[in-house]
């Protein structure tokens, strides 16, 4: 797929998507303010009833920065996850145009999946800046021009594994007359061993050793960390390996999947 | 009442029906309740690894709070969540004439109408978590104690589907309930956390006009706190006040819905 189409369909998805501001904005805004409440008074009242002042590593305040860069973090890795899917094209035939053009099916949604996130971005850097003004700054962490690189890398990747983790699952509506709960399960598996729900630090030794070869780390503790110099290049550059070798795997088995599924396409929607 | 309780037989016998045609499904929601069930159980044991409180209850008094979210998460999702869902698509595309027309109440009618069938096993699942938590915990509760429990467990499940319906009735009047929907479900997991972690003028507002703490936590204060009546007091004041609101609502915004035009 040439770089010249992949904007050109990244970029009429971000006009659509930049179309319903209100609605942008709220779901941002009140998803991120009802996540870090809870976080905030959570943590509050963790470190209070357990007498410590740091916990796995985190004080109170590098804490919140944790959740802060992991609520906002998620969503540029996840985008759009439920919308402009793959199983809606499969369930109402929307397949047809697509096999028909003279680009990769999987580039041309990823191409959409990409412009969708834009306002993302936006709302991202709104979020950040915001927080970084009304704080004063990220806790006792100092973010590094080399951190925000390695943030931005491991991001990258981490948006690349999430589709290639959810690709599959999409295209299992060839069989399948929901995926739905699929999807909201890899949310929920995501959510608790990729560090969505706490910094992985706090899970016992044993299952920090196991996630360390799990997919699921790279895609929100391994930016976080990153950003926030909590681990070393090396550590690093390991996260991004098991990221990469996963990441290679898993579009193995989403093309798999996807060629057996279209032997058995009828093109008529369900 | 006899008139409504044969009418959800009826429901009940088309709803399980329709979920036999599609099993996939079916077992695909049993495994993703499931996995929301240990994750839910994971976060708790990992949290009380660090501290031996949250929001003044123990491990054992959170496994019970975990327990009531999950039969509250299970009880919406069989019996209301698919209603409430297309409740936007229905006033936007005039459907919801369907509705209307009937000789019944048309909220009882369209809030109750589709029983998901393929979360009930899931209902059947988070009851045998609840019933493992109780009987696990490791002080006598009562059989008093435990009846009220439940019985305001049930009201905490009407009470979240007010709300719900609360943030979506404004669809008739602004035609787009994505935002809305976002943004309960937003809020809604202000009620997955125990109320005691809330403190200041934002513990008020979720025990009041946004009660999502009252949900769960309330109920799991019935079990635990000395002092019960003032629980089921304002659980029974807010949840009626709020129910009041939304039938006020319903019927404002039943006169603004233009059919197919809305």
């Amino acid at each position: 797929m040439s770089p010249r189409l992949f904007l050109q369909v990244a970029s009429v998805e971000m006009r659509k998507r930049m179309s319903y501001r209100v609605d942008f904005w709220i779901n941002a805004f009140v998803g991120f303010a009802a996540e870090l409440t809870v976080a905030w008074f959570l943590w509050t009242a963790l470190y209070a009833e357990s007498g410590k002042s740091v916990i796995g590593g985190y004080d109170f305040d590098t804490m919140l920065v944790y959740y802060v860069f992991v609520i906002v973090f998620s969503r540029l890795v996840r985008g759009t996850e439920f919308e402009a899917n793959v199983s809606q094209d499969i369930y109402e035939g929307g397949l047809n145009r697509y096999l028909v053009f003279p680009a990769s099916y999987f580039g041309l949604k990823y191409a959409q999946h990409i412009g969708g996130l834009f306002p993302t971005i936006v709302q991202t850097g709104a979020f950040v800046a915001f927080w970084l003004i009304a704080t004063g700054g990220a806790g006792g962490e100092s973010i590094t021009p080399t951190g925000v690189l390695m943030c931005a890398a491991s991001l990258i990747l981490a948006n690349l594994l999430y589709y290639a983790m959810s690709f599959p699952l999409h295209v299992t509506a060839f069989w399948a007359d929901n995926v739905w709960s699929l999807l909201v399960t890899l949310r929920f598996a995501s959510n608790l061993l990729g560090g969505r729900m706490f910094p992985l630090v706090l899970f016992p030794l044993f299952l920090r050793n196991a996630n360390e070869w799990l997919p699921f780390r790279t895609l929100f503790a391994l930016p976080v960390e990153a950003l926030l110099g909590r681990i070393s290049f090396d550590a690093w550059l390991q996260g991004m390996a098991v990221g990469l070798v996963w990441l290679v795997v898993l579009a193995q088995v989403g093309r798999a999947v996807w060629r057996r599924g279209n032997l058995q396409y009828s093109g008529i929607g369900i | 009442m006899i008139r409504y309780a044969r009418l959800y037989l009826y429901f009940l016998r088309f709803s399980f029906s329709r979920a036999m045609e599609f099993r996939v499904d079916f077992f695909f929601r049993i495994f993703m309740d499931s996995l929301f069930y240990a994750v839910s159980l994971a976060f708790f044991w990992v949290i009380y690894k660090h501290s031996p409180f949250m929001g003044g209850w123990n491990f054992d008094q959170a496994l019970v709070f975990a327990a009531g979210v999950f039969l509250n998460d299970a009880l919406h999702m069989t019996l209301f969540s698919n209603n409430l869902w297309w409740f936007p698509v229905f006033v936007n595309k005039g459907d919801l004439d369907y509705y209307l027309v009937r000789p019944v109440s048309s909220l009882f009618f369209l809030s109750l109408r589709d029983f998901a069938a393929n979360s009930f096993i899931n209902l059947l699942i988070a009851v045998t978590i609840l019933v493992w938590a109780l009987t696990r915990y490791p002080e006598p509760l009562g059989v008093e104690r435990v009846t009220l429990y439940c019985g305001l467990l049930l009201l905490g499940v009407f009470l979240g589907y007010v709300l719900n319906f609360l943030f979506l009735v404004p669809v008739f009047w602004m035609h787009n309930a994505s935002g809305l929907r976002e943004t309960y479900f937003g809020l809604g997991q202000l009620s997955g956390r125990p109320d005691g972690i809330f403190t200041g003028w934002v513990r008020r507002l979720l025990t009041s006009l946004l009660p999502f703490a009252l949900i769960i936590s309330f109920p799991t204060r019935a079990l635990f706190d000395a002092e019960v009546g003032s629980v089921v007091l304002q659980m029974l004041a807010v949840t009626g006040g709020l129910f009041g609101v939304l039938l006020l609502l319903w019927r404002f915004g039943l006169r603004a819905y233009a059919s197919a035009s809305s």
